[in-house]
C-alpha cells in the first residue's frame, strides 16, 4: 500500500518551507501564490500547478482561520510533489466528519467573509492524489498531500 | 509577428540623466530593470511597457518612445482617431466636439473612438450571452483592451491566454474602418494614408509593432496627448464650426476611466480592476480559481484606468471628475441599435484574427535542469542577507541569486556581505 512520501525511496529534489501567520487575512494566500509561481517557473504542467496551488491555498486558509501559527512545506520528489501543513491549533476532533462536504465549524464572522462553506477539506481531497490528516483535540493538525506527476523528468 | 521575440519595449532610459538609483528597479512589476556595473539602469526584454518606472524616476530619466510629433508625420493624408481620454484633459467646460473641431485644424480627418466603444459593449454582451451555457468556456473572460495587461498575461499567466475576449480593440477596429473609408472616398494610395491614435497610453505602440492578436496592426502610429496638449489648449474656444463630429453617449466616453467598459455591459456579472499591483493580485486569484461568479473582468494597468496613463497631462483624479461630469451630461443610455450590432457581430466586425503562435507558448523547460537551477538559487539565497535593498543592482535578493546563477551578476556585488566581511 502506498504510504505517502515517508514510505517512498525517492529522495527530495527541492524543499521549501513557508511560515503562515494565524488570523492574518491580508497576507493569506501568499505562500500558495509563491508555490504556484515557483512550480510554473520550474516548468510543471499547468494541471499539476493548479491542483497543488489550490490545495496549498485551502490548507493555508485553514491555518489562518482556525489554527495558530503554522508552517507549510513544499517538497518536490522525482515522481511527485508533497505538501505538508502543520499548525499547533485546537486540532480537529472528528476528522471523518470534517471531511464531509458542507460541514464547518466556522464562526459567523468568517461566514460573513465568504469562508466556512465546509468545502475546504473536501476540495483538498478532490484535488490531491493522496491525502492524510493527523489531528486530535488540542494536538494541532498535520495535513499531508501528495500530487503525482504524469511525465516524470 | 510573435511578441516577445525579439523583445521590444518602448520605455527608454536616458543614460546621461540616470544616476543609478534603484527606484525604478524596485517598482518594476516584471523585475525587468537592472542597475549594472556602469551604475545606470537598463531595461531587460521582459518589460511590458507599464510605465510604472516613468512616474517614479526623480530625474526624469525614463522616457516613453511611443509618441510621434506632428512634424514627423510622413503620410500625405493623415487621419487621427481620438481616445476619449483627451476629452477629459481640458476641464469640464470643454465639450468633446470642441476638442475634435480643434484637432481638425491639425489633421486631415479626426474620428471619435468613443462611438466604437458602445458598439463594442453590445457585441461583448452578445458574445457572453452566446457562451453562458457552454461548459467549455472558462470564466471570467478577460478584457483585451489594455496592452500592458495583455503582455503581463502573456509573460506571467500564459494559462489565462484562452480567457481573452477574442475581439480586436476598439482602436484597431476604428483604424481599419477609417482606412477602408479613406481608400474609397479619397484619391490617395494605401501607403499615403496614415492612421494615428491620440492616446494617453505609453504601451500602445507595442500593440502596433507586436500585436498579440493580429499579425499586423491597422494603426500606423501613436500620438501622445502630452505632445499635442499645448497646441489644442491654445486654440480651444477660438474656432467655431457648426458641425457635429462626436456621436457617442456617456458610456463611450466613460471608458476613459476604470469601470467604464463594464458600465456599458448590461446583465453581465462583471468587475473592474485598475492599477498594475491590483491587476497582478487578481490574475493570481483567477489562476487559483478563486474568482467565482464573475463573467467579465476589465483590467487596466494604470491606476484609475486610461486617464492615469503616462502620456496624459491632467492628473488622473481631476480627469476622473471631468469624465464623471461628461458621462452624466451625455447619459448612460445606449445609443446603438441591437440589430445593427448583431449584424456587424455576425459579419466578424469585432473578431480578432488570433495569431496561434502567440497562444501556444511551448513548454520547453527541462524539469530536471530547472529543478537543479532552483536548488542552486535557493541555496544561494539562504546565504544572502535577504534585506532586498537593491544596492547590488538586482531588485531583491531572490532575483540577485537568479542573476548570479545565470551569470548576469557576481556574488561580490552584494554590498551587505561586503560590509560584514
Amino acid at each position: 500500500m502506498y504510504e505517502g512520501s515517508e514510505g517512498c525511496h525517492n529522495s527530495p529534489l527541492f524543499s521549501r518551507a513557508y511560515f503562515i501567520k494565524a488570523r492574518d487575512f491580508q497576507s493569506a494566500g501568499k505562500a500558495s501564490i509563491h508555490i504556484k509561481g515557483l512550480l510554473k517557473e520550474l516548468g510543471y504542467a499547468q494541471s499539476i500547478v493548479r491542483k497543488t496551488a489550490i490545495c496549498a491555498y485551502e490548507a493555508e486558509m485553514n491555518v489562518v482561520m482556525y489554527g495558530s501559527d503554522g508552517q507549510l512545506t513544499l517538497t518536490i520528489y522525482p515522481t511527485f510533489i508533497c505538501l505538508k501543513i502543520k499548525d499547533h491549533g485546537p486540532g480537529i476532533e472528528d476528522v471523518e466528519l470534517a471531511m464531509q462536504e458542507g460541514y464547518s465549524t466556522a464562526p459567523p464572522e468568517y461566514r460573513e467573509m465568504g469562508f466556512g462553506a465546509g468545502m475546504g477539506l473536501p476540495n483538498m481531497k478532490k484535488n490531491s492524489d493522496w491525502m492524510e490528516i493527523i489531528s486530535g483535540p488540542d494536538q494541532g493538525t498535520l495535513v499531508h498531500m501528495d500530487f503525482f506527476l504524469d511525465n516524470i523528468p | 509577428m510573435k511578441i516577445g521575440q525579439p523583445p521590444q519595449h518602448f520605455v527608454d532610459i536616458n543614460l546621461e540623466r540616470c544616476n543609478g538609483c534603484v527606484l525604478c528597479m524596485k517598482v518594476c512589476p516584471m523585475k525587468a530593470i537592472r542597475v549594472t556595473k556602469d551604475e545606470k539602469a537598463h531595461i531587460l526584454g521582459t518589460c511590458i511597457d507599464c510605465g510604472s518606472c516613468i512616474s517614479v524616476c526623480p530625474r526624469n530619466a525614463i522616457e516613453s518612445k511611443t509618441s510621434i510629433s506632428i512634424q514627423s508625420l510622413k503620410s500625405r493624408y493623415t487621419i487621427v482617431t481620438v481616445s476619449p481620454v483627451i476629452y477629459t484633459q481640458f476641464g469640464d467646460e470643454v465639450m468633446p466636439n470642441e476638442v475634435i473641431t480643434v484637432l481638425r485644424e491639425f489633421y486631415d480627418q479626426v474620428y471619435d473612438q468613443a462611438y466604437i466603444h458602445e458598439l463594442y459593449n453590445l457585441a461583448t454582451e452578445i458574445y457572453i450571452i452566446e457562451r453562458r451555457n457552454d461548459p467549455k468556456t472558462k470564466w471570467p473572460l478577460i478584457s483585451p483592451i489594455c496592452p500592458v495587461v495583455n503582455r503581463l498575461i502573456y509573460h506571467r499567466f500564459p494559462a489565462l491566454l484562452p480567457q481573452f475576449l477574442p475581439f480586436l480593440t476598439p482602436g484597431e477596429i476604428l483604424a481599419r474602418e477609417v482606412k477602408k473609408k479613406a481608400l474609397e472616398k479619397t484619391i490617395f494610395k494605401p501607403e499615403e494614408i496614415g492612421v494615428y491614435q491620440i492616446t494617453p497610453c505609453s504601451a500602445k505602440l507595442i500593440n502596433i509593432k507586436q500585436p498579440l492578436f493580429e499579425n499586423s496592426s491597422f494603426l500606423d502610429g501613436v500620438i501622445g496627448i502630452n505632445e499635442i496638449f499645448g497646441k489644442v489648449k491654445r486654440k480651444i474656444g477660438k474656432i467655431t464650426e457648426d458641425a457635429v463630429y462626436h456621436y457617442s453617449g456617456g458610456i463611450g466616453i466613460g471608458w476613459a476611466r476604470s469601470g467604464g467598459e463594464i458600465e456599458g455591459l448590461e446583465g453581465v456579472r462583471s468587475l473592474a480592476v485598475s492599477g498594475i499591483k491590483e491587476t497582478i493580485k487578481y490574475l493570481e486569484r483567477i489562476e487559483l480559481g478563486l474568482l467565482e461568479g464573475v463573467e467579465y473582468i476589465e483590467f487596466r494597468a494604470c491606476g484609475e484606468g486610461c486617464i492615469g496613463g503616462p502620456l496624459a497631462v491632467v492628473d488622473k483624479y481631476e480627469a476622473k471628475r471631468t469624465t464623471e461630469r461628461l458621462v452624466r451630461m451625455f447619459g448612460i443610455n445606449k445609443r446603438v441599435k441591437f440589430g445593427y450590432v448583431k449584424k456587424l457581430y455576425e459579419n466578424g466586425f469585432f473578431n480578432a484574427g488570433i495569431n496561434p503562435e502567440n497562444f501556444s507558448k511551448p513548454n520547453v523547460a527541462n524539469l530536471k535542469a530547472s529543478l537543479e537551477r532552483a536548488k542552486e538559487i535557493y541555496g544561494l539565497w539562504e546565504f544572502l542577507p535577504q534585506k532586498d535593498c537593491g544596492a547590488c543592482g538586482s531588485p531583491d535578493c531572490m532575483t540577485f541569486a537568479e542573476d548570479v546563477i545565470d551569470g548576469l551578476q557576481t556574488p561580490d556585488r552584494c554590498a551587505i556581505l561586503n560590509m560584514r566581511r
